[in-house]
C-alpha cells in the first residue's frame, strides 16, 4: 500500500467569511462549519464552535477526542471510512494533513467517571502538545430524547467531520512536507540481513465500557469480539482506526500519528524490515485471553514471519496482562519481544508496578506513569465544553470543579501529555 | 536556591546541641536562636541563601521514648519561627537520634508543608522508617564526615526549593535522582522526559535483543513467589465454603471506605443481610474503577455467587456456605499490599476453620 501524507503548517487561525487556507493562515467560517456538523445528525440540536490559541486563559473540559485535520485528496467520501466516509480500506492514496492545529471535541453531557481537559495557558500548557497548537473547539448540544451513548457517537462524528472540513479548505495551498508510507507486505524481502519487526497493537479494552456498550474505534464498528487480525499499518495512520469516547493517554490525533508504526516506518529498510501490524483487543476472561494470545502470536510468527515484535497497550491496567501474554507466546515461537507498559501506581519501585511476570519478558519500555499526581494553580477566564461547576476528577474524595483556581488531578486526564502509542519522549524513574 | 532568603530551623540532639553527653539524654526540648554546633557550618554552607533562625534541641531518650508526643512538642516550638525548610542532624549511625531526626522531619513536612532534610548511615533504623517521608541523605557511620553530610543536605535542600524547574522531570522541583543527589530512595515514581520517544527506545532495545547484544530494560520484572495450589478438598459434602471477592461489591454507601483504585482495605459482610434469601435485595455499590459495573449491579450474584452456593448447600454438594463474605477491591493495588490483605483474609479464614474458599475476580 502506498500512502502519501501531504502536510501543511498552519501558523495562524482566524474567523472569516470563507473557510480557506491562505499563506499558512486557516480561516474558518464558523457558521458554515456548524451547518456541516448539524446536517444529517439528528442527535444534535446545535454546535458551538470556538477558536482557541496558545496563551488564552481558557480551560476546555469534558474533552472526548482530539483529531488532526486530514482529508483524502482526489477521492470523495473516503475519510474515516465506516465512521463518516464510505466503507473502503483506509491507507492508500494522498492525504492532506494540517499541522499546528487540532480539533478538540467536547461532550458537555458526559456522565463518565473520568473526563479529560486542556488548558491553553498555565502549567498544563507546559505539558500538553495541544496547548501549543491553535485549536478549533467543537461542542455539540444534545437534541431531545437522545440516548447517552448515541449522543457520544454523534459527538465523535462531529469531531471527525470538522477535521475533514478544515483539511479540505486547504485545497491548492503549497505543501510543506510530503511523507511516503509505502509498504508492500506481500513482497517484503526475507533473506537480507535486516530483522523483520512487527507491531502488536491493542486497539481497545472493553473493561470500562460505559453503560456496558463498547466504543466504536475500527472502521465504524466496535471491536469487543474481534479476534486478532493482520492489518496494514497505513490503515491505522489514515483513519481506519480512531480514538475512543474518552481520552486516557489516547485520542484520534495520537493514533493518526501512531508512535510505534511511524518509528518502524522511519527505520524500515535501514535497521529493520517492517513486516506488519497485528491488532487485537484486551480481554476480560482467561480462556479468551489465551485464545487470542495464541492467535496473535501465531500471526506474528508464522504469517508475518517476524523476528521481533513491539507491543502497544490500550488504556488501563488489565490490558498489560494481554500484551504480556502475547509477547510471551511470541517468545515461545522464537520471536523476540519488547513490551511497553504504563505503571498505574506512583509509589514503590518500578518492579512493584508490574502486573505480569515472565522470565521471557526481559525487555520492557516504560512509557510514563499516567496517574502521576499534578497540582497546579491556574484560574481560567473562560471555560468551554462545560460549566464552571463541571467536575474535574481528583483521586481524593472531594469535589473539584472547572472554575477552581487550584486543580489537583492526574496527568492522564490532561489531553496531549501521555501517549500509549509510544510517541512521547517520557519514561519513569525511581526517586 | 529560592530568590527569597530561606528561614531554616535545625534540629539537634543533646550532644550536638552542646547540652551534654549520654547523661543528658533525658533532656527535654530547648530552643536557641541561631545556629548551634554543626549548625554553624550549616549556616556557612547556606550562605546568603538561608538563615538558621532557630535550633531545637532535645535529649535522645526523651525524644525516642515517645516519638509522637515529642514531635508534637517540637512542632509547637518550630511553628512560630515560620521556617521554609527543616534540617535535622545528621544522625549518622546513631539509632535514637536517627528516629528523632526522621520523626521531626516527617512531622514538619506533613504539618507545615515544608521540605525536610536529614542525613543517616544506611544501617540507621531511621532510614527504613522515614525515607519515604523526608529526604535522608546518605552519610558514613562516623560524625567525622560531618562536612560531607551537611554539604549533601544543603545540596538536596537547594534543589528542592529552587525556583528553577528541572527540565528532566515532568513535574516539580530540581531534585536529582537518588543516586545523583545521594539520598535514600523515597519510593516515588516520577515521569522524566527522555531524548528519544518510547517507540524509538523500544525498537532500539528490540534490535539489540534480536542481535544478541546487551540492552537495558526500563523495568526489571519482579520475581513472584510461586505458591503451589493447595490439595483438592477430599470431601466437599462436609466442607464449609467461604466466598472471597476483589470485585468491590459492597452495601450502598461503601461503609468500609474501600478505594476504587489502589485499595488497601478488606472487609466482611454477612450474607444473610447483604443477600437476603427472601424479599428484595438491598442496594449495592461497586467500588472498583477497573470495570464498568452495570452487569454486577444488575445481578450481584454474578460476582458473589451466593445464590448458586445456597443451592449447592441445599443439594448437599457442599457442606455449608459460610455466612460471611470477604470483600475487597483489587484494582492496580501494588503486589505487596495485595499480599498483606491476602494474609489477613487467610488468617481470618483459618481462624474460623473454614474448609475452602472460592475467589471471584473481575
Amino acid at each position: 500500500m502506498n500512502l502519501q501524507i501531504e502536510s501543511i503548517d498552519i501558523r495562524e487561525l482566524k474567523q472569516g467569511a470563507k473557510t480557506s487556507v491562505c499563506d499558512h493562515v486557516l480561516t474558518v467560517n464558523e457558521k458554515e462549519l456548524e451547518e456541516v456538523l448539524l446536517k444529517g445528525n439528528r442527535c444534535l440540536k446545535g454546535v458551538d464552535i470556538h477558536l482557541v490559541y496558545p496563551g488564552d486563559s481558557i480551560r476546555i473540559v469534558n474533552l472526548m477526542d482530539v483529531v488532526q485535520p486530514r482529508c483524502k485528496i482526489d477521492v470523495q467520501d473516503a475519510d474515516f471510512p465506516g465512521f463518516i466516509g464510505k466503507m473502503r480500506t483506509a491507507g492508500h492514496g494522498r492525504t492532506r494533513s494540517l499541522r499546528g492545529v487540532a480539533v478538540l471535541v467536547a461532550n458537555p453531557y458526559t456522565k463518565r467517571h473520568y473526563s479529560a481537559f486542556l488548558d491553553m495557558d498555565g502549567k498544563v500548557a507546559e505539558l500538553s502538545k495541544y496547548s501549543r497548537m491553535r485549536n478549533v473547539v467543537v461542542i455539540p448540544h444534545m437534541a431531545d430524547d437522545v440516548d447517552e451513548r448515541d449522543f457520544e457517537d454523534a459527538v465523535k462524528v462531529a469531531g471527525l467531520k470538522a477535521a475533514v472540513y478544515l483539511a479540505q479548505a486547504a485545497d491548492g495551498h503549497p505543501v510543506d512536507e510530503i511523507e511516503h508510507f509505502n509498504l508492500h507486505l506481500p513482497t517484503l524481502p526475507h533473506d537480507n540481513n535486516l530483522p523483520r519487526v512487527a507491531c502488536y497493537y491493542q486497539l481497545y479494552t472493553p473493561q470500562h465500557d460505559h453503560n456496558a456498550v463498547s466504543d466504536k474505534c475500527f472502521y465504524g464498528t466496535d471491536v469487543r469480539n474481534l479476534l486478532p487480525t493482520v492489518i496494514h499499518p497505513n490503515e491505522v495512520l489514515d483513519g481506519g482506526v480512531t480514538g475512543h469516547q474518552t481520552i486516557r493517554s489516547l485520542d484520534t490525533y495520537t493514533i493518526q500519528n501512531h508512535g510505534v508504526i511511524k518509528e518502524l516506518y522511519r527505520r524500515h529498510g535501514r535497521d529493520l524490515i517492517f513486516c506488519g501490524v497485528v491488532c487485537g483487543v484486551a480481554n476480560m476472561e482467561p480462556i479468551q485471553r489465551q485464545r487470542k494470545a495464541m492467535m496473535a502470536s501465531n500471526l506474528i510468527a508464522n504469517v508475518l514471519g517476524a523476528d521481533g515484535v513491539m507491543t502497544v497497550k490500550a488504556h488501563g491496567g488489565m490490558p498489560h496482562v494481554d500484551a504480556g501474554l502475547v509477547a510471551e507466546e511470541c517468545e515461545k515461537l522464537g520471536v523476540k519481544s519488547v513490551v511497553s507498559v504504563q505503571p498505574l501506581v506512583s509509589q514503590g519501585s518500578l518492579a512493584d508496578t508490574a502486573i505480569f511476570s515472565s522470565n521471557l519478558l526481559d525487555a520492557v519500555v516504560v512509557i510514563g506513569v499516567p496517574i502521576e499526581r499534578i497540582k497546579f494553580t491556574f484560574k481560567p477566564e473562560r471555560i468551554l465544553g462545560g460549566s464552571p461547576d463541571t467536575k474535574i476528577f481528583t483521586p481524593d474524595p472531594f469535589i473539584q470543579v472547572a472554575s477552581d483556581s487550584v486543580i489537583d488531578t492526574e496527568e492522564f486526564l490532561i489531553a496531549g501529555v501521555h501517549d500509549q502509542t509510544c510517541g512521547e519522549s517520557i519514561t519513569v524513574r525511581e526517586y | 536556591m529560592s530568590a527569597k532568603k530561606l528561614r531554616v530551623v535545625h534540629y539537634l540532639n543533646q550532644f550536638f546541641g552542646q547540652i551534654g553527653g549520654e547523661e543528658k539524654a533525658d533532656a527535654k526540648f530547648s530552643v536557641k536562636e541561631g545556629p548551634v554546633g554543626p549548625g554553624v557550618f550549616l549556616q556557612k554552607l547556606l550562605g546568603e541563601d538561608g538563615t538558621i533562625v532557630a535550633t531545637i534541641i532535645c535529649g535522645d531518650n526523651y525524644f525516642s521514648a515517645n516519638l509522637d508526643r515529642a514531635s508534637e512538642e517540637a512542632l509547637k516550638l518550630i511553628e512560630p519561627f515560620k521556617p521554609d525548610v527543616m534540617f535535622a542532624g545528621p544522625a549518622f549511625a546513631a539509632g535514637r537520634y536517627g528516629l528523632s531526626c526522621g520523626q521531626i522531619c516527617k512531622t514538619a513536612g506533613a504539618k507545615l508543608g515544608i521540605p525536610a532534610v536529614t542525613g543517616m548511615y544506611q544501617e540507621n533504623p531511621g532510614v527504613e522508617i522515614y525515607r519515604k517521608d523526608c529526604y535522608i541523605v546518605q552519610t558514613t557511620n562516623s560524625a567525622a564526615k560531618m562536612t560531607e553530610a551537611l554539604t549533601r543536605m544543603v545540596k538536596v535542600a537547594r534543589n528542592i526549593t529552587s525556583p528553577v524547574k528541572n527540565s528532566r522531570v515532568i513535574l516539580g522541583d530540581q531534585i536529582g535522582r537518588p543516586s545523583e543527589d545521594e539520598y535514600f530512595p523515597r519510593d516515588v515514581l516520577r515521569n522524566e522526559y527522555t531524548e528519544k520517544t518510547a517507540a524509538c527506545r523500544g525498537i532500539d532495545m528490540l534490535l539489540a535483543k534480536i542481535k544478541g547484544q546487551p540492552f537495558v530494560s526500563e523495568l526489571v520484572m519482579p520475581k513472584f513467589e510461586l505458591i503451589p495450589p493447595p490439595p483438592p478438598v477430599k470431601d466437599m459434602k462436609s466442607c464449609e465454603v467461604a466466598l472471597v471477592s476483589d470485585g468491590g461489591l459492597c452495601p450502598k454507601g461503601n461503609p468500609h471506605k474501600m478505594s476504587g483504585r489502589g485499595n488497601k482495605v478488606w472487609c466482611t459482610y454477612e450474607t444473610p443481610e447483604l443477600f437476603p434469601e427472601k424479599g428484595p435485595l438491598p442496594e449495592y455499590d461497586v467500588v472498583h474503577t477497573g470495570y464498568f459495573p452495570k452487569e454486577v449491579l444488575a445481578n450481584p450474584y454474578r460476582i458473589v455467587p451466593v445464590d448458586i452456593l445456597r443451592e449447592m448447600e441445599r443439594e448437599g454438594i457442599i457442606g455449608k456456605l459460610h455466612p460471611t463474605y470477604f470483600c475487597t477491591s483489587g484494582n492496580v493495588t501494588p503486589n505487596v499490599v495485595c499480599q498483606n490483605m491476602g494474609e489477613g483474609i487467610a488468617a481470618e479464614i483459618k481462624n474460623r476453620q473454614i474448609g475452602a474458599v472460592i475467589l471471584t475476580s473481575t
